[in-house]
């Protein structure tokens, strides 16, 4: 149960780990997660070009001739493609090595939720900006979160907001804000859609502080009609509305519940999750411990069911076999590989997630990553993938079982099926019991469908 | 249907073996004798293509190719105003009409035409065209209205609709990513760079042997014991489908790459390919062509169309590429006697702006022309030429929408349904 609990809120650990998490009792292990903090320095932002420098880069630029602007342009997109891949990695390694998996986990659901891509973007100081305004509010209130992301510089360019005039109200982020953020496709009309794209023209980013800023010539100051509202109404008056309604606590009940758990809660259990959402003002932190307190997260239907999304396999493989990520350029490839890369998500939907990351490519790179990183060489720091110590793992002079019981432990949290359990004694009676044979068998038990699962 | 049981796969999924079989394999497969007995009676449900079915190979041009400069409106004066010093000179196209001709650099297509092997539809893109790349290319994968979004592709949805309990190597995509165009409701398809890394990976293994074994035990289920899935905790209480799924897709992944490795093991090429990743990519294709792949749909791309700046020489470069890695991939296909049996069709995002812009390039632009390629195609050009003078915010605007395309090429070479497709009807174009 606490391996789950781990797993779920955050990226797995090791069986150290799990025991420490395991003696604080239930109510202490999610009370200890869930106040977890973080040292401020611990993760120091790489390097980013400021929306400032930026622009007055492109002023200068402006200045020279053609050719001396297009190696300029050139320069340009180097130094952005050489940032992002940077942020990426600073994000990632938060993820496996925070004291706080658990804030860095709803980061990543609130990214698939606020899907916003660095393609479209572009500016990865604007990607950073949005990073940090999901972690300050993904275990918040709902409220002020989403009003936060309306004046996000990098949801405004990537939606179209900053296009959008009184004159002519570019309704993409509006529809979006009601479709994939608040309440769910066909909950709301075309009407609505109109009324609220007018309250949000004239929402601008001001280009050298990247910071939000309203350009009141644009804005629509006239009288429209949202739901119960009417009046003058902003976008903050939208938010509210949208907000209020029961159908939003519900809508981000499920998405969350089907983001922790997997699956679509049965209408009793989402009931029950919105009806708390709502009493709690939509305090996510809130939320998630009720969740993680309840019998129903434990249950069959949950436990070892969810196919781990490419970011979580990479983590929370790291994590139980106590090695560091690979490098950098190692991890980017992986990901990129199996269908995640981070500040990327397809479109405004996010990831699909469940049984989407999976095919028949993606399954195999799955098992041959799980072999580079079981079998790599070790060549000093700057090795591209560090192995894990297999004598920690499985004991050298552990008997088969006490190998599967190794095993069990630390790669599945749970019992092997009897079948897979068996060959694994049998492999180790027939290739013996060295270092090679066991490193070999760990490669192959997390060359299984039941290793993608947790 | 074929009577030559060819593969494992194909022996476990025959009904009637699979009845008796059942008690062995885990409750997936069962569900998959049942479905597909539910099917066949459905006419969406397609036999398997074997060795004689229409094969589709997509080719996409990706960046954004520019069209005016692919089929080339020599006849028209405002193409050469528009474009001082990208403009093709007459005398150098390949001529088609009195208006129009092909890049230079398209010789091969040319003789392609000449033989009646090649259509051009012209003019081809959506209402409301969007110049991102990201969000365009996603409109074509897709074949939705540009303002709305589906996360499953045209050709996944033609999987999810006609290839239903069929091999999953029914569409397969060389290059490392799935294109959007693949997403289904059922994943299906599979896709590889190259086939040497399409395989569980053994290279580091000090008992290859002994871990290939095993990998094969608990990974494909012909050969798992019958009890293993009912093992799993909680299995029982009716929440295994995802262990299932994952069960299927790697025996799909060992099946597929077993046989793709067999195949491009034995298969040679007849033909010598130019030396370029589309060439290579295409040489692949046509090697699981001639091998017996059962694949209905092969997607390729080449890279580099975005020629902003210093287009001359880099597009030139491209065409060339495009021609020669063509042109060998339908020799190769003559050569293997299969050349009838399969289409190819380019597209790519959006063409490019009419005018040339100030650093001798050209930007996003609207609508463009697309080639499709076979044996069996309808020669001659398709829709009508976009003016070059009434544009919309500078760029062509389209006469043929692209689904159009889409929908000929399901409806009259992979005889499928349009609408659950394409969620409509699209008129039909005479180029098959």
């Amino acid at each position: 149960m606490a391996a789950h609990l781990l797993n779920r809120a955050g990226f797995g650990g090791s069986s150290v780990e799990i025991t420490k998490l395991h003696a604080l009792g239930h109510v202490g292990a999610v009370n200890h997660l869930l106040s977890a903090g973080e040292d401020l320095d611990l993760y120091p932002v790489p390097p980013l070009s400021t929306p400032a420098e930026n622009a007055m880069a492109r002023r200068e630029s402006k200045k020279l001739d053609q050719k001396e602007q297009m190696q300029r342009k050139k320069m340009f997109k180097e130094a952005e493609r050489e940032q992002i891949d940077a942020l990426r990695f600073w994000w990632l390694q938060r993820m496996r090595s925070t004291p706080n998996p658990v804030r860095e986990k709803a980061v990543l659901f609130w990214h698939g939720h606020w899907a916003t891509s660095q393609m479209k973007v572009k500016a990865p100081y604007l990607i950073w900006q949005q990073n940090e305004t999901l972690r300050a509010h993904a275990l918040g209130n709902f409220t002020p979160f989403a009003k936060e992301i309306t004046r996000d510089a990098a949801m405004i360019r990537y939606l179209d907001l900053n296009t959008s005039t009184a004159r002519s109200p570019n309704e993409n982020f509006a529809r979006e804000l009601m479709e994939l953020f608040t309440l769910g496709e066909g909950n709301y009309t075309e009407m609505d859609i109109r009324e609220a794209a007018r309250a949000f023209a004239g929402y601008r980013t001001n280009s050298s502080t990247g910071k939000f800023q309203l350009a009141g010539k644009l804005a629509d100051n006239g009288n429209k009609k949202f739901f119960t509202r009417s009046g003058p109404l902003n976008g903050d008056d939208v938010v509210d509305e949208l907000t209020s309604q029961p159908r939003c606590a519900e809508f981000l009940a499920g998405k969350i519940w089907n983001f922790y758990a997997g699956g679509t809660p049965s209408p009793a259990l989402l009931g029950a999750l919105a009806g708390y959402y709502r009493m709690e003002k939509l305090h996510t932190g809130s939320l998630l411990k009720k969740i993680f307190l309840s019998r129903e997260f434990y249950s069959d239907q949950v436990v070892r069911r969810q196919i781990k999304s490419p970011v979580q396999w990479l983590v929370q493989t790291c994590k139980i076999l106590d090695i560091p990520l690979p490098s950098r350029n190692v991890s980017d490839n992986v990901l990129r590989q199996l269908g995640q890369v981070l500040f990327a998500p397809p479109n405004v939907k996010g990831w699909d997630g469940g049984r989407a990351w999976i095919s028949s490519a993606t399954l195999l790179l799955r098992y041959n990553t799980a072999g580079q990183i079981v079998k790599a060489r070790r060549s000093g720091d700057h090795s591209p993938v560090t192995p894990p110590d297999i004598d920690r793992i499985i004991p050298r002079d552990a008997t088969p079982e006490e190998a599967c019981v190794a095993i069990e432990s630390t790669i599945f949290q749970s019992r092997m099926p009897g079948s897979l359990r068996q060959k694994a004694k049998d492999f180790l009676v027939a290739n013996g019991s060295g270092a090679a044979a066991r490193r070999e068998l760990l490669h192959l038990v997390m060359s299984t469908p039941e290793y993608q699962l947790t | 249907m074929n009577p030559t049981i060819h593969t494992r796969r194909q022996f476990l999924r025959t009904s009637i073996l699979g009845g008796a079989l059942s008690w062995t394999v885990p409750a997936f497969l069962e569900r998959t004798f049942l479905a597909m007995d539910a099917q066949a009676a459905d006419s969406l449900i397609q036999t398997a293509t074997g060795k004689d079915g229409p094969i589709l190979v997509i080719l996409q041009l990706a960046g954004g190719n520019d069209g005016l400069n692919t089929l080339v409106p020599h006849g028209d004066d405002a193409y050469y105003r528009a474009r001082p010093s990208l403009a093709i000179p007459k005398s150098k196209t390949h001529r088609l009409t009195d208006y129009l001709g092909l890049n230079p650099n398209l010789s091969g297509l040319k003789s392609l035409y000449d033989e009646g092997h090649l259509s051009v539809i012209q003019g081809v893109g959506y209402p409301n065209p969007n110049r991102s790349h990201f969000r365009s290319t996603e409109i074509w994968q897709t074949a939705v209205d540009a303002n709305k979004s589906d996360s499953h592709g045209w050709l996944g949805r033609y999987f999810d609709s006609c290839c239903q309990g069929e091999d999953p190597a029914v569409g397969v995509s060389i290059g490392n990513q799935a294109p959007q165009a693949f997403a289904a409701k059922e994943p299906r398809g599979i896709s590889f760079a190259r086939p040497e890394q399409f395989r569980f990976d053994l290279k580091q293994s000090a008992i290859p042997d002994a871990a290939d074994e095993f990998f094969r035990s608990v990974n494909d289920v012909e050969s798992m014991d019958g009890g293993s899935i009912g093992m799993l905790p909680g299995s029982n209480s009716g929440g295994g489908e995802t262990l299932d799924f994952l069960q299927r897709t790697a025996l799909d992944a060992v099946m597929s790459s077993d046989k793709v490795l067999d195949i491009t093991k034995r298969s040679r090429s007849s033909v010598t390919y130019p030396n370029s990743k589309l060439a290579n990519s295409l040489n692949l294709v046509a090697r699981l062509i001639g091998g017996g792949m059962p694949t209905r749909v092969y997607y390729v791309a080449q890279g580099g169309y975005d020629t902003h700046s210093n287009q001359a020489g880099s597009h030139e470069q491209l065409m060339r590429e495009l021609d020669s890695s063509v042109s060998a991939f339908v020799a190769d296909l003559k050569a293997q006697g299969n050349f009838d049996r399969v289409m190819l069709m380019t597209f790519s995002e959006f063409g490019r702006r009419v005018a040339e812009n100030g650093s001798g390039g050209t930007d996003h632009g609207a609508a463009a022309p697309l080639f499709v390629a076979g044996g069996a195609v309808k020669p001659g050009i398709f829709g009508t030429a976009p003016s070059l003078t009434k544009l919309n915010n500078g760029d062509l605007i389209h006469g043929v929408d692209f689904r159009s395309v889409y929908a000929t090429v399901l409806s009259k070479w992979l005889k499928a349904p349009v609408e659950p497709i394409l969620h409509r009807n699209f008129p039909i174009l005479p180029f098959v």
